[in-house]
């Protein structure tokens, strides 16, 4: 009898013990590392009042609220649009979905040299072309200008992301059953009204999951960033995640590197939490 | 009831074996769920167990090497097999790229693990790793062998490196490879319009405009021919491309008191040269990392840059190269001071917490020997040792080790400081700044002192 009580346990036991070294313990760690400064390892919280007069980290966590919206905001559109022009009967439709998925199969460091290269202001392919069709690519230095850096990853974001975004919005628009839609032609509805009564509504839930998954996932960039301008020019594109590595891991300073983390770690779960309430109300109603 | 429905139910679910089993005869009755996922479960910690706790243990007979995966730690990791086959001793290689290679030894020099018996550092890392007393003081290991510490030969600017403090203090490594910069010019084209090898900055900013304006379809596809290109990204590249501007214009990063100086006269005016200089580089070159660099050398599209020697063998490569023969080395050109180049040298130490550290230093002095460097600079590292330097077989072989041992022993070190990676970051981020038109010369100088102060400041 003792076997029918224990053996959950027993089950789980190994799961807790590796959860608990590889994601407790070190979570509690950070805790305790983002509390203490200096050599010594004195407590304090000096690393959390570092960050109001920290003038790079503050413009750090404006680039990267201003990214995740710009990026966001385009990948939403574009993956809305695609999702909706492929969801109909079309010739070749299923190899235009899958060519469309190509760039999130690869890997972000893949897509940061790919566009490192074709974005270089005097051998990249982006430049060669446009030359070659007439424009004038003097001033088109990609990542090295302020403004254009900036919008460049977002562009390279968007670029790999859109197929994310399309994907489950594809999905979600084919699990809208037709009855509405036969309805709404029944009625005489018109194309526009069709899609702001019938498909958004119905599409909501996994709108809502896909701007979840997207917001965490542009609010800790780091990858692409890295690779393609490493923060720069000057400081033109670094993000929070990127000064965080360089907090730790070029200056050695943990403690304040896990102060960073735990502010965008608290930014992003107050984000997930409002787009979790939303979809919960959805469900409830 | 409640506490029927509660139970754990799965001993009711068998799982049936796959009929061909049966056949086999392998299995006479259904395997439970129970006995089936405790085997996986422990089977899956064990193992899981027995990875973590796999780390080899120190026997005097082997050692375990942390080195920068490139063409530096290539040559040491064939010393290290060289070593291997001669002594016996077994020699772990653990490669790291560049950029990982600094925190992954800093978390093992902090934690204390032992992992390395030797690390192969970059010298501005040196002030750091020194300094918190995370490396093997040397001279009571040179002592048991009867010396009083390394021998004359190596280039004092390249041992100063290894003391802290710098020059004076203790002894906590050897220096491996011994770099500085050196600046590239293209001979051919300074003939075709009659100028001089530059002496001074003020040279180079003549030459690059008049070639810039003069090469317009100079570069082998018919495009321009820059006169000049230099890496402006921020961080370390700025930094190390500015810094012999920098100091040539009389201008230092701290005063006596170790307050940062950056925005003096002297500064200001050397970033005010330097954009100057960068209307002459190809655009977009306050992005410009080594790749690029080096991109626009080989490629024919750019005349002058400053350099690290590790590029000359590009230079002559056909398939790389489109300048076969038509580069030419100097040292660093002066303006209100004599030219010095930044010196940059991989040193070798043993961490204190190093496993073997007896075994470990008999390997350093073997591969900082003068036979073993000569083998290394065959390899295609520059040594750290005059001798070496002056082998005539070595000079046939590599022309430019005159100009480039002239460069090393007039070099100058990055300023000494623990802090210095953070200071570097954040000094680069404004030079890149002023390169993009950002910021204005007097700003990103001002901003960039003001930075380095709060740096500098903090406990």
């Amino acid at each position: 009898m003792g076997t029918e009580r224990t053996l959950p346990f027993l089950l789980l036991a190994p799961t807790m013990l590796v959860l608990l070294a590889l994601s407790i313990y070190p979570l509690v760690y950070a805790v305790r590392v983002s509390l203490q400064t200096g050599a010594s390892a004195r407590w304090s919280l000096d690393n959390f009042t570092r960050l109001f007069s920290d003038a790079f980290f503050q413009s750090a966590l404006l680039h990267t609220l201003v990214y995740a919206l710009m990026a966001l905001t385009c990948e939403l559109l574009l993956g809305l649009g695609l999702a909706l022009l492929l969801n109909h009967e079309m010739r070749a439709r299923s190899l235009f979905r899958a060519a469309l998925l190509v760039p999130m199969m690869l890997p972000p460091v893949v897509v940061g040299v790919v566009w490192r290269l074709a974005l270089n202001p005097n051998f990249g392919a982006v430049n060669g072309t446009l030359k070659s069709l007439g424009v004038n690519t003097e001033s088109l230095t990609w990542t090295a200008s302020p403004r254009l850096a900036f919008l460049s990853v977002v562009a390279v974001d968007v670029w790999q992301w859109t197929p994310f975004v399309f994907l489950i919005l594809l999905a979600g628009l084919q699990a809208i059953p037709q009855e509405p839609y036969e309805a709404a032609r029944m009625d005489g509805s018109s194309a526009w009204q069709t899609f702001r009564f019938i498909t958004l509504p119905l599409l909501k839930p996994a709108i809502l999951i896909v701007l979840l998954l997207r917001t965490m996932d542009l609010l800790r960039v780091f990858d692409q960033i890295f690779i393609l301008t490493e923060g720069g020019p000057g400081f033109a594109t670094e993000t929070v995640s990127l000064y965080i590595y360089r907090a730790a891991f070029r200056f050695g300073n943990f403690g304040y590197a896990a102060a960073m983390s735990f502010v965008l770690l608290v930014i992003t779960n107050a984000i997930s939490l409002v787009y979790i309430r939303l979809l919960q109300k959805q469900e409830s109603r | 009831m409640k506490k029927q429905a509660a139970r754990f139910t799965i001993r009711r679910f068998p799982i049936r074996t796959p009929k061909a089993l049966y056949h086999l005869g392998m299995r006479k009755r259904p395997l439970s769920l129970k006995t089936l996922a405790l085997a996986l479960t422990s089977i899956l910690f064990v193992s899981l167990l027995s990875t973590s706790c796999g780390q080899n243990q120190g026997d005097g007979k082997q050692l375990t090497l942390a080195v920068n995966a490139g063409v530096e730690g290539d040559a040491l990791k064939q010393a290290a097999r060289d070593y291997e086959a001669q002594t016996g001793v077994r020699i772990n290689i653990v490669e790291f790229p560049y950029s990982n290679l600094f925190d992954k030894e800093l978390v093992d020099l902090t934690a204390g693990t032992g992992a390395y018996d030797l690390i192969m550092l970059d010298d501005p890392w040196f002030p750091r790793f020194g300094g918190e007393g995370f490396l093997t003081d040397l001279t009571p290991l040179y002592q048991k062998k009867n010396l009083s510490g390394p021998d004359d030969d190596f280039v004092q600017t390249s041992l100063a490196l290894c003391r802290h403090p710098y020059q004076t203090g203790t002894l906590y490594a050897l220096p491996y490879l011994g770099n500085s910069q050196l600046f590239f010019y293209r001979k051919d084209i300074f003939e075709k319009h009659g100028l001089k090898e530059p002496a001074t900055w003020d040279d180079v900013l003549g030459s690059a405009r008049i070639i810039t304006e003069r090469e317009a379809q100079g570069a082998p596809g018919g495009g321009r021919l820059y006169g000049y290109v230099m890496r402006a990204a921020q961080g370390n590249a700025a930094v190390a491309d500015f810094m012999p501007i920098f100091w040539a214009f009389g201008a230092e990063m701290f005063d006596a008191e170790g307050r940062p100086t950056v925005n003096s006269a002297e500064g200001i005016s050397a970033l005010r040269f330097m954009l100057e200089l960068g209307k002459s580089a190809p655009p977009g070159y306050s992005s410009f990392n080594a790749d690029e660099v080096s991109a626009h050398l080989l490629q024919g599209t750019a005349a002058m840059s400053i350099n690290w020697p590790a590029w000359i063998a590009a230079f002559s490569d056909p398939a790389k190269s489109k300048v076969i023969g038509k580069i030419g080395f100097a040292t660093m050109p002066g303006a209100k001071k004599p030219g010095q180049a930044e010196i940059g040298n991989w040193l070798i130490a043993i961490p204190r917490s190093a496993r073997n550290p007896d075994a470990a230093f008999d390997f350093l002095v073997w591969v900082t020997s003068a036979e073993q460097l000569k083998r290394s600079a065959l390899r295609g590292n520059p040594p750290t040792r005059r001798s070496v330097f002056n082998d005539p077989e070595l000079v046939a072989k590599f022309p430019t080790y005159p100009v480039q041992l002239r460069s090393l022993e007039t070099s100058r070190p990055r300023p000494r400081t623990p802090r210095w990676n953070e200071i570097e970051n954040a000094f680069g981020i404004f030079l890149s700044k002023a390169n993009s038109g950002e910021l204005s010369p007097e700003e990103a100088m001002n901003q960039a002192n003001a930075e380095i102060l709060k740096i500098v400041e903090r406990k």
